[in-house]
């Protein structure tokens, strides 16, 4: 450490590991990251993949689902009529859909200092965390997370709300009655926990912790670690976040692009230099180039519409959609598209479409110029003025009236359990004619298609993830170098079903730290120290003295003052001056009694010239023994040992004390004093 | 020689020898160079026809404060005037060839330092060197050491120059010695570039002496040769490889003994080089070997035995990169070896056997481990499948002893790296992790997939593949449907596909699954988001209708459309639907396929359907409205197709198809001739010629295609066809043609302003005029012998080209008059187009009709074919005018005052 005498010099202490606990799987993360005394969330996506488990919910009364056989054990024994369905040969819960919450046993959530989104894909838990657990930290996201993610939650609630049930099937989930279940049922995990759909309350009450961020904005956390989000280039503000503190760097890495889509492209130079990058959210179809499945889902479309049959396409109310409509408005005009109607339905997809608009900031290059011009900068803006895209909030309503077939219907949810697409599916999956298109990755499809079967509609898989695959990470890794990467385990092996497959793992040199669910890992920080500030005063009076060249030092004798995980070495209060009055004050009052300082020594103590010294001094029969760390002096006369080591000198002379402080001195004379 | 050149060359020198700034342009000396070689060639002797040259050289030569592009230019001439040996001694005897070539004077001078001044050097040297008197004056005058140094100049062009005059004095020797030494080889090698042989030339020049001389050239060449072939170090590879090139040039083209010496002195350090093992010269050394080799090969001697040694070592060398180089390189030449040609395919099919574990052929550990090694890295591994894949389809044809494994094990091998390259795990080379690590590195590469179509497609010609249809059928499917596969990928697919089907034309091993995936597939690409998909997609429908195939029901023969698409009720409507297309790539495509599929049904002169009536109207419907040439330029081919396949096929011509063929060809015709393409009016012009064909095939003086063409003493062939037409067969004919607008289509194509255009249409014309009213018939004849075909007239509107056309007829009714003497006063009107006009005026209304006889006669069509047949810029490219220009730039030059430059503005 170079010595400055300046008010704002820095002192290195050691400080103790960091934790990183996580909840969840790969795509959803919600991990929590104990770093510097804080206790950070990172993320809490909501797997929503229980809800495969359940009835669809229709919007109109669907005779075919309401005269499903109840289920009953083949012996009779279980009777579970009312909660569950037999429908297409598999058992289906009949009840409102429920989702698999993160795991919250693990840690007291109230402990929880603050939560990084990185993503609205990855907030969709948010109010089961923030509500009812007396969590009472701040959540940061950027503003087009917060908002669309508003959107995508007001959804599912209107979708859920919208088609209410009575009753809430309980019984199935007894772990005795469970575990005779046929099918999924009987497999699936931790079903006690499974919560309903949050009230759009509690959304609002979430969704009010919720301080908003900027790319690059330089966020305090107690003093102790900053925090900051960078353009992750996956969908309209995505962010990846650096956690540092002065001498540490976390990288968050979670749901990054880049490819060039709409959103602005990957902050990738900010990631450099970190000690550990935590990677998480890559894409969920490694070997679907998002390209190829772009262009699928085109010439499907184009070949179901030429032969005069309907296309549904089950989608999120934001994000892929903005791409395809972008997609399909090319390819409209090549493909002889141009008067075949396209609907965009779901409670949200006005506010949907406009509000991609008006992120400017958040866009990439091409399209925030776009907004100078001024022109919308996503053409789907162009296909609404002419009629070609049309919007709605139902099928109710207008829709009804103005419904042309055929035509493509874009609507949620792509689970196919709840949403305005049960109603289509209800309404085309009977004729050939007519193909459903899966562009979202994240439900399997023959899962999400089964309480539909037998199914005459053509069905095709384009899931579209534009997440990192494993090719661009190894480059984005070579390019950023962290010291440490620490990923799901996953991503550690080939898939289960390509175990030929190496390509489709990280191959890192070190290796990567692999998590599991609700594993907890030690952090390897190289350095651990903390940073301390001293005082001009007290910087003042120190008395630097050089030990080797460009090396000084100085003794301090400081207080240190702790406040908000700062540092700082003040001058120790001088006693006060004896007061006149001889009552004493409490003991408690009476500031520390500070002795001077003993010197420090430093140097070594050259074994001829010690025993010159000696020899000087009249101690001439000595005998020198040589030992793994020095030298031992036998002062035969004396009955006395000198002990000369590397980190210690020690005189062992018993009653003889004005000896000892002989020897004593003739070795200080060596020595240095600070 | 132009007799005008040759009164401006004086000037020219003048201007030359005054000073080279003044040139128009910095191509003009080449120009004069090429004139030059064209003369020499032709066999002029150019100091006799230009006397001043003499003059110009010397005067230049001397004057070396001249530009190094002149004196340069003057080095060359030199050559072109002293190849002939009367002219080399003019030049000999008043000293100028000294100072020329005198290496010192141009280094006192400072000017060798000049990389032009050197070139020049060599090049006249080399242009000079066709008679033993020069070859005598390069030895005289030790020009070979200087000429060794130049080899490795630092300026390629030079080195290479210097390459290539070392062989050719090499040579040159050769052939001079052995006609000294009496031992003439028959077959005298040509080595002049000027055509004159050495083994020509008087054999008395060659004395004893010289022949020593020569002797001596050639041991100092092959001493140089052997010295600097090994690399003292690493910075000298560029050298080795200038004599490694020059060596392979002189192995392929000497004659023992020469042969053998120069192989005798170079073979130990060509062995010391091998041993050095430089990558870089392993393509090099591989082309003297079999330069060497192919060399005994030619003239049926046994392979020497040092070549075949070294052979062996190239074959064997241990770095996997080299091998598989030399290898390529060896199978490529094709040589009647049977055991270097099965080395060489085993070496080429190890990395295809390694990365798709199919153990093709059995090799040593050692081998196998160092190319596993080689194949691990990604860029090298890619490569070296490349090059297997390049060789696979000739390998597959040579005879069964020297290839390791069946043909169709290697299709196998193929068929297996393409699944690699799509990711599937079926390989069974996932069972070792070398292997894995091998295998990963192709996965998804497009590079390796195109290489591996490639030779799929050519593979389907090997013996016994055809067992392998079904599964290449299964596979090329998958290529085409992965969503992946790029544009190229995709083309090449289709293509291995109709190559495949229309080389196993016995498709009974095509199931009704492999028909299904493959329709769905068709049908996915041709609404693909990509236009280079859709057209390879269209494409394939029409090259796939072209091939004929046998089903395995009814041992028929059909198209392989109908066989496993079935046939036009699913093709033709994607083709329509393509017709709409954004791309004009693919609305041309879609017409030619649609062509192809009907044509057919036009040929089995099947009805009409409903179908093909509103196909036709959509093609007009293209050529008059369609913006893009391309489009518009398919749509005439397909009319094309059509109207030559009913003619083909004219005893099953259905009058239904003609009913709707005859009045579109009307159409096209008219259209096509007003299209703002040259290339539709050029296809126009085809269509017309047709019709003429067809009208007038059989008929006396009717010559079928070009009028030019035909020698005149040919013998036609009038037994087949002939047809005797009588006047009033050829009136109706003509009629009829006039009727479909043919007449009117040559008429405006011949003063259309694009050349092509005319130049048909004058031809046609031509032809026409032959067959009606055979210009040999004088007028008078003709008159009394063609009254009735006179009467046949078309009409001439007052617009466009029929005005161009009444122009000329009104010109040549001028001239007519003018010879005739009627007074040069007569006032011709415009729209009185002669006698012609007059006629037509007769008739009345509004758009005069003219005789097409008179027409045919009246337009000096053979003075205009002339002018027609000349290119463009032959005025410009003359001699002649670069001769002026060089003139007019040198006095604008010498007047800066009057010179005022000319900006062109292209706008």
């Amino acid at each position: 450490v170079k010595w400055k005498k300046e008010a704002t010099n820095e002192l290195i202490l050691k400080q103790s590991v960091q934790k990183f606990t996580n909840f969840c799987h790969p795509t959803l993360p919600c991990n929590v990251l104990k770093f510097k005394s804080t206790t950070i969330m990172l993320d809490c996506g909501l797997d929503t993949t229980s809800v495969l488990n359940f009835l669809p919910l229709p919007l109109v009364h669907s005779p075919r689902l309401s005269k499903l056989p109840g289920w009953i054990s083949k012996d009779g024994t279980i009777n579970l009529e009312k909660e569950l369905k037999d429908c297409a040969g598999r058992v289906f819960v009949d009840s409102q859909p429920e989702f698999c919450l993160p795991e919250r046993e693990l840690l007291d959530l109230s402990t929880i200092d603050v939560i990084l989104i990185s993503n609205y894909h990855c907030m969709m838990a948010l109010p089961y965390i923030t509500e009812h657990t007396g969590f009472t930290g701040t959540v940061y996201a950027t503003e087009p997370t917060l908002q669309i993610g508003r959107l995508l939650m007001e959804e599912v609630v209107n979708f859920m709300e919208r088609v209410p049930k009575a009753q809430s099937a309980t019984c199935w989930k007894n772990k005795e009655i469970q575990r005779m279940l046929p099918g999924p049922l009987k497999d699936a995990v931790d079903v006690w926990t499974w919560k309903r759909c949050y009230s759009m309350q509690e959304v609002n009450s979430a969704l009010s912790k919720v301080q908003l961020v900027g790319y690059s904005q330089k966020v305090e956390l107690f003093g102790a670690v900053q925090v900051s989000p960078l353009s992750s280039g996956y969908s309209l503000g995505s962010s990846n976040w650096i956690i540092q503190s002065h001498h540490e760097k976390v990288s968050y890495v979670s749901g990054s692009s880049l490819l060039t889509t709409h959103p602005q492209p990957m902050d990738q130079s900010s990631l450099k230099n970190s000690d550990v990058l935590i990677l998480t959210g890559l894409t969920q179809m490694p070997t679907a180039n998002p390209d190829g499945m772009l262009g699928e889902f085109c010439s499907n479309l184009a070949m179901t519409i030429r032969a005069g049959g309907n296309v549904l396409v089950p989608c999120y109310s934001s994000g892929v959609i903005y791409d395809l409509l972008e997609c399909l408005y090319q390819f409209i005009e090549s493909a002889s598209l141009g008067t075949t109607p396209f609907y965009f339905i779901s409670p949200v997809a006005n506010s949907s479409l406009e509000f991609s608009q008006i992120f400017a900031e958040w866009l990439c290059h091409n399209k925030q110029t776009k907004v100078y011009l001024p022109e919308p900068p996503f053409p789907h803006a162009e296909l609404i003025q002419t009629n070609k895209l049309k919007h709605y909030p139902s099928i109710h309503g207008d829709f009804s009236s103005e419904f042309r077939q055929p035509c493509v219907v874009f609507t949620g949810h792509p689970s196919l359990r709840f949403g305005d697409v049960v109603h289509f599916m209800e309404l085309w999956g009977k004729s050939s004619l007519n193909t459903i298109i899966f562009t979202e990755p994240d439900f399997s499809y023959l899962d999400a298609l089964a309480p539909y079967q037998p199914l005459a509609m053509k069905c095709v898989y384009c899931p579209i993830d534009t997440r990192l695959n494993f090719h661009q990470v190894s480059k984005l890794l070579k390019e950023v170098q962290p010291l440490h990467v620490v990923c799901p385990e996953q991503y550690t092996q080939p898939p289960l079903t390509q175990s030929h497959r190496s390509d489709l793992m990280l191959e890192l040199q070190p290796p990567p730290m692999p998590y599991r669910r609700c594993s907890v890992l030690n952090l390897p920080f190289r350095r651990r120290y903390e940073r301390v500030y001293i005082l001009p005063e007290l910087a003042n009076s120190l008395v630097p003295s050089e030990i080797k060249p460009g090396v000084s030092v100085a003794t301090v004798s400081a207080v240190v003052h702790s406040k908000d995980n700062k540092h700082t070495l003040q001058s120790v209060p001088k006693p006060p001056p004896v007061a006149p009055s001889k009552k004493r004050k409490r003991v408690m009052d009476e500031p520390p009694v500070v002795l001077a300082p003993k010197p420090l020594l430093s140097g070594a103590v050259p074994l001829e010239a010690f025993l010159a010294t000696l020899q000087k001094h009249g101690i001439t029969e000595v005998k020198v023994e040589e030992t793994a760390d020095g030298h031992i002096l036998h002062l035969q006369a004396e009955d006395t040992l000198i002990q000369l080591e590397e980190d210690g000198t020690h005189i062992v002379c018993d009653n003889n004390e004005p000896l000892r402080t002989t020897l004593r001195d003739l070795v200080l004379r060596f020595l240095q004093k600070l | 020689m132009d007799r005008e050149c040759v009164s401006l060359l004086p000037r020219v020198c003048e201007v030359l020898a005054a000073s080279g700034s003044s040139l128009p342009d910095d191509t003009s000396l080449e120009k004069l160079l090429d004139w030059f070689t064209g003369l020499t060639k032709a066999g002029t002797s150019l100091l006799e026809s230009c006397p001043c040259l003499l003059e110009f050289i010397s005067t230049v030569v001397h004057n070396t404060a001249l530009d190094p592009s002149i004196l340069s230019f003057t080095l060359r001439l030199t050559g072109f005037v002293a190849v002939t040996e009367v002219a080399f001694k003019v030049l000999q005897e008043s000293s100028v060839l000294d100072l020329v070539f005198n290496l010192q004077h141009w280094q006192e001078a400072g000017l060798w330092e000049d990389p032009c001044i050197r070139i020049g050097w060599i090049q006249g040297l080399r242009t000079m060197m066709q008679h033993p008197k020069a070859l005598s004056f390069f030895v005289q005058a030790d020009f070979l050491q200087p000429l060794l140094q130049l080899q490795t100049d630092k300026s390629l062009f030079v080195a290479s120059a210097a390459n290539q005059m070392l062989a050719h004095v090499l040579l040159s020797c050769q052939s001079v010695s052995s006609v000294g030494s009496n031992d003439v080889d028959e077959e005298g090698e040509d080595v002049g570039r000027s055509g004159g042989s050495i083994a020509d030339l008087e054999y008395s020049a060659v004395t004893v002496e010289t022949n020593q001389d020569y002797a001596a050239v050639v041991t100092a060449i092959s001493e140089c040769l052997k010295k600097s072939l090994v690399p003292r170090e690493n910075t000298q590879l560029h050298q080795s490889l200038q004599i490694l090139k020059l060596l392979a040039l002189l192995l392929a083209q000497t004659r023992p003994p020469l042969w053998e010496k120069l192989l005798q002195m170079v073979a130990d350090s060509v062995d010391e080089l091998l041993v050095a093992g430089y990558s870089q010269l392993i393509l090099p050394l591989m082309d003297v070997i079999l330069a060497a080799y192919s060399s005994c090969d030619v003239n049926r001697r046994a392979p020497d035995q040092r070549v075949s040694r070294l052979l062996s070592f190239m074959l064997n060398i241990r770095k996997p990169a080299d091998l598989i180089q030399a290898a390529a390189a060896f199978l490529r030449r094709g040589l009647h070896d049977l055991v270097h040609t099965a080395q060489s395919a085993r070496v080429l099919l190890l990395p295809l056997d390694i990365i798709t574990g199919l153990n093709l052929l059995t090799t040593t550990d050692e081998q196998r481990f160092l190319m596993m090694e080689q194949l691990k890295n990604k860029t090298s591994c890619i490569s070296l499948i490349c090059v297997c894949l390049t060789n696979t389809p000739q390998m597959t044809l040579m005879a069964a002893d020297c290839l390791p494994c069946p043909p169709v094990l290697i299709v196998t091998a193929v068929l297996s790296l393409l699944k690699l390259c799509s990711g599937d795990s079926s390989s069974p080379s996932s069972s070792s992790s070398g292997c894995r690590e091998v295998s990963r590195n192709v996965i998804g590469s497009s590079k390796v997939q195109k290489c591996a179509l490639d030779a799929l497609t050519a593979l389907s010609g090997s013996p016994g593949v055809e067992v392998k249809l079904a599964e290449v059928f299964t596979l090329l499917v998958q290529c085409l449907d992965n969503p992946d596969s790029d544009p190229t990928v995709l083309q090449k697919s289709f293509q291995a596909l109709v190559q495949w089907m229309s080389v196993c034309s016995d498709l009974s091993s095509i199931t009704d699954q492999h028909r299904q995936d493959l329709l769905q597939v068709v049908r996915k690409r041709s609404c693909d988001i990509r236009w280079e998909v859709r057209d390879s997609t269209v494409e394939f429908l029409g090259r796939l209708a072209g091939v004929r195939v046998i089903q395995t029901t009814a041992e028929e023969a059909s198209d392989a459309s109908v066989a496993v698409l079935g046939g036009c009720c699913f093709t033709t409507p994607l083709l329509r639907a393509a017709l709409q297309d954004t791309e004009s790539y693919v609305r041309a495509s879609a017409i030619s396929a649609l062509a192809q599929t009907l044509a057919a049904s036009w040929q089995q002169g099947a009805a009409l359907t409903q179908e093909q009536t509103e196909i036709v109207n959509q093609l007009l419907e293209v050529l008059s409205w369609d913006t893009e040439g391309f489009a518009r330029r398919a749509v005439v081919r397909y009319f094309i197709a059509w109207l030559s396949s009913m003619s083909s096929h004219s005893c099953v011509q259905s009058p239904a198809s003609s009913s709707l063929l005859m009045p579109s060809v009307r159409s096209v015709l008219s259209r096509g001739s007003a299209d703002l393409d040259w290339e539709v009016k050029v296809h126009t012009l085809e269509l017309a010629e047709l019709l003429l064909d067809e009208a007038f095939s059989g008929q006396r003086g009717y010559t079928k295609g070009n009028p030019t063409q035909t020698h005149p003493y040919a013998v036609i062939p009038n037994t087949l066809h002939t047809r005797t037409h009588n006047e009033e067969d050829v009136v109706g004919v003509l009629n009829s043609l006039v009727q479909w607008g043919v007449v009117s289509a040559l008429l405006s194509g011949l003063v259309d302003c694009d050349r092509p255009v005319a130049l048909r249409a004058c031809r046609l014309l031509i032809t026409l005029r032959e067959v009606v009213c055979p210009l040999s018939l004088g007028a008078l004849d003709a008159t009394a012998a063609m009254a009735t075909v006179a009467r046949v007239t078309c009409e001439l509107p007052g617009c466009g080209w029929a005005r161009e056309i009444r122009k000329m007829l009104v010109m040549k009714a001028k001239d007519a008059n003018a010879e005739g003497g009627v007074s040069g006063g007569e006032v011709v009107n415009c729209d009185d187009c002669g006698e012609a006009g007059q006629e037509a005026a007769s008739v009345g209304g509004q758009t005069p009709c003219v005789s097409v006889c008179e027409v045919l006669r009246s337009l000096d069509l053979d003075e205009r074919l002339d002018v027609l047949t000349r290119s463009s810029d032959h005025v410009h490219n003359s001699p002649l005018s670069l001769l002026q220009d060089i003139l007019t730039a040198s006095s604008a030059r010498s007047q800066p005052d009057t010179q005022q430059e000319v900006i062109a503005d292209c706008y």
